[in-house]
């Protein structure tokens, strides 16, 4: 698999569900299943879009404290893998279009296991830094490296 | 989420230039004064008190006046935000993950009660 990891701001969440993989595919992919796991009751999610395939938009919306419906997700699907792997960011909407403000990218594994299911999220976060190329560039190598070096001193210094 | 993304976005930014860097990597050795951090860097007075001033402002470090000396000594708050962000993106994700198993979970007893 293509992926690299910057423990700084990833997060793996790893669960074996006593589910078969279809089933737990179907949550996922069912618009009216989804809506009803994605937000923590009693805040409320829409399906406005979830377009299953590379470039797919997926859109959700959330209604708080039974108020409007406001934006939540604004994203597009960039690998549908049937019944094993949902990778989707917020750094493009639908077509593949940029979006305003990028910020993740998730990558959802279903693989089989002898209770059920291992499903895995792994979830990379945009660094926030990356706005001015050039000088930067330094920065966004190696910002793993600086802060643990700083976390480091600090911690030797306390 | 939003809570910490301001302050994160400072964070981050402040981070991402040599000058600044190079002045948390001496200040993690211990505090220092101002005219002992613009030492090595070939630059006016003015610029460099605004690599200082970012460095404040995002709460990088924190200086204090004695005299006509002004101290710099590096916080350690930024660390406990990128870590208090990250997990809180943790939890909603280990919330969906919860709900989504209780979901799945749930419809199957339903099945086999039908």
């Amino acid at each position: 698999m293509i992926q690299s990891s910057n423990p700084d701001l990833d997060l793996t969440i790893s669960r074996v569900i006593k589910a078969p993989r279809p089933v737990i595919w179907s949550a996922w992919t069912d618009r009216a299943s989804f809506e009803q796991w994605w937000v923590p009751a009693p805040a409320k999610c829409k399906v406005l879009e979830m377009d299953l395939r590379p470039g797919g938009s997926f859109v959700t919306q959330i209604s708080e404290n039974g108020g409007d419906f406001m934006p939540h997700l604004s994203g597009c699907f960039l690998a549908i893998d049937d019944l094993e792997r949902i990778v989707f960011t917020n750094s493009l909407v639908g077509g593949w279009r940029p979006a305003e403000q990028p910020f993740m990218t998730a990558i959802i594994t279903l693989q089989d296991h002898p209770m059920g299911t291992s499903y895995v999220a792994h979830v990379m976060h945009k660094n926030n830094a990356d706005r001015n190329t050039h000088e930067e560039m330094g920065f966004y190598d190696g910002w793993g490296t600086v802060t643990e070096q700083l976390a480091k001193l600090v911690e030797r210094q306390s | 989420m939003e809570q910490y993304s301001e302050q994160l976005n400072g964070i981050f930014q402040t981070l991402a230039d040599p000058t600044r860097r190079a002045v948390l990597g001496r200040l993690g050795k211990g505090p220092a004064s101002i005219s002992e951090l613009a030492k090595p860097f070939d630059m006016a007075l003015p610029s460099f008190m605004k690599h200082i001033h970012l460095l404040e402002d995002s709460g990088w470090i924190r200086t204090r006046k004695e005299g006509r000396v002004r101290t710099c000594a590096i916080e350690k708050q930024p660390f406990a935000a990128v870590e208090a962000w990250l997990s809180e993106q943790r939890a909603v994700w280990e919330g969906r993950t919860d709900r989504l198993e209780l979901f799945v979970i749930n419809g199957q007893k339903e099945e086999k009660s039908e």
